[in-house]
């Protein structure tokens, strides 16, 4: 596993994924942090073009909650395009450069290479989250935003984390996508017919019973009124992550691999 | 014990039988070409005998472990190169053999090998901005990186130039008889089989048609004895008085004829129509092939 681990630390510092990603996340914080600022003075974003002038903003407040809730919800939404776009270059990539082939008749199991590859998309996910916090902190506070507390600080850094674990856990079926497809194609069509198909559910109610509404529902995407995801929401998550893992791992151990 | 012992291998992909019923064994040593035409099943048996395709019947074992799910104790004295070459485009040369000498947990350094494939001066290129030839050349580095007893290549020498593919002939032939790698390769390159292979496989619509020593292809490879003369007709009767039976163009194909020209030569001349031309021809390795397969009007 160690030599697999190397080999895949290698692959993802030579590529522009950890580059496109921590920038995606960047313009996740700078965009939340751009909604507090049209929050806080919605007259002074008019004049300075930055609102239209019918337009009204609603959903969050401009406060420290109101911030650290808005960035969770981000990374709910966003985060698992930007998680997923990881699970599916590390698998994807080895169909399109057709390097596949290398890893299926060596020393190292197929299986370590896999879990290799999980856990680098797990290490860049818990880098990416912590991005997003210490970013979404810095512009906070260069906002000066009001209702600081350390209960409130802690409480809504644990949601963000939280919600992009939860995020980070679903991209699994989509490695799964990515390899059984061969390449990129099948798994981002995948990742936006679950983007898709989590909107829709959880805007009828069943959130709770999609796995990929979970973290959304968790982040409070639906609102104060609605109900955040019991235990069995939760459960969905870890049975969907555990599924993809185990099928991925199966799939390449087990399947004929010939292309 | 052989090093590649295959029996009754067959892969069915719904109606198609893609590889049928096909053994033979590899002896320690060897250079085993199989020769077969683009869908043939050349591949599809390579990646059976790497245990990247599961076959449908049938087994095959390599360097004594029989290739199965989890079996990988012949992997680490096995190198292969399957189809095109293939390399992180984003890693340098170097890099990219790095990866492969870590998955094959090989102690050391890439340098060796880098050295030996000719790498040096492009060992710090990136793998996008190499040519064909060099990309092959990185394939078979990884191939080679731990001085492997079985070697698997697929088409080994795939995009390089001449004087490229005479030196992977040289260090594959002295692999063999130095060091007793075992080669197993395919190529669509006959010519260079010949000069290669100790042995050669003959496969078409999945079926192993024919096994014959390297020796044996220049054996049963068709052999003609042509004449031309000054005046064919009288030519021609005097060599059918002879107990020649020339055909078209007067070509003769008896054995006597073709192994002995010179006397077909002073039957000429004594009839007062010397040949102006008198030459055996060998049927080249391509028309022999097509012959076998069945493909072509060879």
């Amino acid at each position: 596993m160690r030599e697999a681990l190397w080999a895949e630390l290698l692959k993802v510092r030579r590529s522009r994924l950890p580059w496109l990603t921590a920038l995606a996340f960047t313009i996740v914080a700078v965009v939340c942090g751009l909604f507090m600022f049209i929050l806080q003075d919605p007259p002074r974003a008019r004049a300075l073009g930055l609102l239209g002038g019918k337009a009204q903003l609603s959903g969050a407040s401009a406060d420290w909650p109101g911030f650290l809730g808005l960035l969770a919800q981000a990374v709910g939404v966003g985060g698992f395009l930007v998680f997923g776009m990881t699970a599916i270059w590390l698998f994807g990539r080895e169909f399109s450069d057709h390097t596949a082939k290398d890893l299926l008749a060596l020393p190292t199991s197929r299986t370590a290479i896999v879990g290799a590859k999980f856990i680098i998309a797990a290490g860049w996910a818990l880098v990416l989250a912590v991005q997003v916090v210490m970013l979404g902190l810095l512009v906070g506070a260069l906002l000066g935003l009001p209702g600081w507390s350390a209960p409130t600080a802690l409480s809504g850094i644990g949601r963000i984390l939280v919600t992009a674990a939860l995020t980070a856990l679903l991209t699994a079926p989509l490695s799964l996508a990515a390899s059984v497809g061969r390449g990129y194609l099948a798994a981002v069509g995948a990742m936006f017919v679950v983007v898709f198909c989590a909107q829709v559910i959880a805007a009828l109610g069943f959130g709770a019973y999609f796995p990929w509404s979970v973290p959304g529902l968790y982040a409070g995407i639906a609102g104060p009124d609605q109900d955040p995801p019991g235990a069995p929401g939760f459960l969905l998550v870890l049975a969907t992550s555990t599924a993809g893992i185990l099928a991925t791992a199966i799939w390449w151990r087990r399947a004929d691999h010939n292309r | 014990m052989p090093t590649i012992d295959a029996t009754g291998l067959t892969k069915r992909y719904g109606d198609v039988l893609a590889v049928n019923d096909v053994s033979f064994q590899v002896e320690p040593g060897e250079i085993y070409a199989l020769l077969g035409l683009n869908g043939a099943g050349k591949t599809t048996l390579i990646r059976m005998l790497l245990g990247m395709i599961a076959p449908t019947g049938g087994s095959v074992s390599v360097l004594g472990a029989a290739v199965s799910l989890g079996e990988r104790s012949a992997w680490a004295t096995t190198g292969y190169l399957v189809e095109a070459p293939a390399a992180y485009p984003e890693l340098t040369v170097r890099e990219n053999l790095e990866v492969v000498r870590r998955l094959r947990r090989l102690p050391g350094s890439a340098d060796e090998v880098i050295d030996r494939l000719a790498l040096t001066p492009y060992a710090d290129r990136r793998a996008r901005a190499l040519s064909m030839g060099n990309l092959q050349r990185l394939a078979l580095a990884k191939a080679l990186i731990h001085r492997p007893d079985l070697l698997v290549l697929d088409e080994p020498v795939n995009g390089l130039d001449p004087a490229g593919v005479v030196e992977i002939r040289t260090l594959l032939g002295g692999l063999a008889s130095e060091h007793g790698t075992t080669v197993f390769l395919s190529s669509h390159l006959l010519a260079e089989v010949a000069r290669l292979a100790t042995r050669v496989g003959i496969i078409h619509q999945g079926r192993l048609i024919q096994e014959l020593d390297a020796g044996g292809l220049d054996e049963r490879v068709r052999r003609r004895l042509t004449v031309a003369t000054g005046d064919d007709a009288k030519a021609r009767e005097v060599l059918e008085a002879g107990g020649y039976n020339p055909g078209p163009g007067l070509i003769l194909t008896e054995e006597r004829a073709i192994a002995r020209p010179d006397e077909v030569a002073t039957l000429l001349v004594h009839a007062d129509v010397p040949p102006i031309k008198l030459i055996v021809e060998e049927e080249d390795l391509e028309s022999y092939f097509l012959r076998m397969v069945g493909a072509g009007n060879a």
